[in-house]
């Protein structure tokens, strides 16, 4: 049966909570990609990185239904017409931030890479530095919808921890081929790596559209 | 008498069409351009709102303009009419700034000067006055709301959802507004001429309320304002493109600003509240919608300062002043001329003599 529609605000109010749900959701699967990661790294592939694994699924597969969801609201009741690009610019970021982040975890899922307990500790710092940016891109995204003067506040933060999580990479990477493990374990190690580093650039990239898109909603 | 006097009312229904297709642009252009009000909602929203605004408050500038000649012939009237239509036409065409509240008064000049009426200087002056003081009234008030709305925002900090809601709504009430403010501070344009010469008397309507011989005749003014409204639709979203690099809010500033200004110079409320306060008195004249627009976008710039003040393209004012003189001057020049074929071609009464 068709629900009724008994406030004149009810599609905002829908909307609204899908905007800040989308948001939650990619929050949350940063902090699940963190401590799945982190897990794996200190206890192999056992029952919480596999828990982990199956929440940024489920996170990835949610924000999927959001952002079709929230585009077809906004064209379909012709909402924001200046600034819908950008709103579904946004959200095609944050949605790939996702698809990064689970694309990284499914490769260690399938790979199950042994990891030398020297680069235990760079490798928790990496991800961690890439958590923290997808963090920032939250945060700073929040204030896009809200207060986009302050958006800028945050997107500084973005930028360093991209570059601290690069930094980072480059030097686990080269404590990999210093070492003496064969050569495919050095290449797979660098590959995971890089799909770390790989989602803080993301972050980054969504970070510089944000930027763009504050300074447009000027009054 | 009465199907002559409306073959006569032709030119002037026909001048209200036309301010109607292109001012009800100043008034939604932004709305319906920027894709925030659906042109449909808009255009019945400025139709009734505009007829409303003609039969209720449009006494007071039809009385200012009255005083700057009272065209006391219905030959003469539909002439006058005719002469500002005709000079808006032609002043379009050439790509001209024009006012159809500009060209009505140079039209009444060109009577005056045929009909050997002497023009009052003082209300002539007054009038002009309005004209400058129109644009920058616009200025200031865009420039306060602007500031007002933009501390409010950033103190209320609204989801851009709920910000794009409230413009809407905003831009709904502003535009009905400045329709009705449209309607009563245009009205005299369009049908003011008329006045003197109407044979239009009171009508009682179910008992329930009477419309007098004026409003009977600025009902019909009105709705054909309210038709040219339906036709719109190509302008207001030239206007609207125009300024929607201000964006919705500032579109919003813009018409709020616009209406306010027609407001200001139509309500007899507003102004005998001011005299009462001991303020000088506020003319009741019709002013032009398209400069009270231009004025509220300059102010707007002005309002993010050095920036915003560099984009302002000052031909545009340059333009505005040029037109303050020159349409006035073409339509009492084609008033005149055509107050002469009217009456020795067709024959047809474009005054009375009185006073003897």
């Amino acid at each position: 049966m068709a629900e009724l529609k008994i406030s004149p605000f009810r599609t905002t109010k829908i909307l609204q909570a899908e905007i800040d749900e989308m948001l939650d959701v990619v929050s949350q699967a940063a902090l699940a990609y963190k401590h799945g990661i982190d897990h794996y790294i200190r206890h192999g592939w056992e029952g919480t990185a596999e828990e982990k694994f199956e929440q940024i699924c489920a996170f990835e597969e949610r924000g999927d239904e959001l952002r079709a969801k929230i585009g077809m609201a906004l064209y379909t009741e012709m909402l924001l017409p200046d600034t819908s690009g950008d709103v579904l610019g946004l959200l095609r970021s944050l949605d790939r931030l996702l698809d990064d982040m689970q694309h990284s975890f499914v490769v260690v899922r399938i790979e199950r890479p042994e990891i030398p307990s020297e680069f235990h500790e760079g490798l928790l710092e990496c991800v961690s530095q890439a958590a923290d940016t997808v963090e920032q891109v939250v945060v700073a995204a929040r204030c896009y919808f809200r207060d986009p003067r302050t958006t800028r506040d945050h997107i500084h933060k973005i930028r360093f921890f991209e570059g601290e999580t690069e930094k980072t990479a480059f030097r686990i990477i080269e404590q990999i081929f210093r070492s003496e493990m064969p050569l495919d374990r050095k290449l797979q190690l660098r590959g995971h790596v890089w799909l770390i580093d790989r989602v803080a650039d993301r972050a980054d990239d969504a970070g510089d559209a944000l930027a763009i898109y504050a300074v447009k909603r000027s009054v | 008498m009465g199907l002559t006097f409306f073959v006569f009312l032709s030119s002037g229904l026909f001048l209200g069409w036309s301010l109607g297709a292109n001012d009800a642009a100043n008034v939604f252009g932004t709305a319906v351009g920027s894709r925030m009000l659906r042109f449909s909602t808009a255009a019945v929203v400025c139709a009734v709102f505009v007829t409303l605004g003609a039969v209720l408050s449009g006494a007071g500038t039809a009385h200012g303009l009255g005083q700057l000649g009272s065209v006391n012939a219905v030959g003469g009237a539909f002439t006058v009419a005719l002469a500002a239509a005709v000079t808006v036409y032609g002043m379009t065409k050439a790509g001209l700034p024009v006012s159809t509240t500009q060209a009505i008064v140079g039209g009444i000049l060109g009577w005056n000067l045929f009909s050997n009426t002497q023009t009052d200087l003082a209300v002539l002056t007054r009038i002009l006055g309005t004209w400058v003081a129109c644009p920058i009234l616009g200025a200031l008030f865009a420039l306060v709301l602007y500031r007002v709305t933009e501390r409010t925002i950033r103190v209320a900090k609204p989801h851009i959802l709920w910000l794009d809601q409230w413009t809407r709504i905003g831009l709904l009430v502003a535009g009905a507004l400045g329709a009705y403010s449209l309607g009563a501070n245009n009205i005299p344009n369009v049908v003011g001429v008329f006045v003197p010469a109407s044979p239009l008397g009171d009508l009682s309507v179910g008992g329930v309320f009477t419309l007098t011989g004026q409003q009977r005749l600025f009902l019909l003014g009105g709705l054909a304002i309210a038709v040219g409204a339906f036709f719109s639709r190509r302008v207001m979203m030239t206007v609207g493109k125009n300024i929607v690099t201000v964006g919705p809010v500032g579109g919003w500033v813009v018409v709020m600003a616009h209406s306010l200004v027609l407001f200001t110079f139509s309500s007899q409320g507003l102004q005998s509240l001011v005299t009462r306060l001991g303020l000088p008195s506020i003319p009741l004249v019709p002013v032009s919608s398209s400069q009270a627009v231009v004025g509220a976008v300059c102010g707007l710039a002005l309002a993010r300062g050095i920036k915003g003040a560099r984009q302002i393209n000052w031909s545009v004012l340059r333009n505005i002043a040029l037109g303050w003189v020159a349409t006035p001057a073409i339509a009492a020049v084609v008033s005149y001329l055509a107050l002469y074929v009217v009456q020795n071609v067709f024959e047809q009464p474009v005054y009375r003599v009185t006073g003897l």
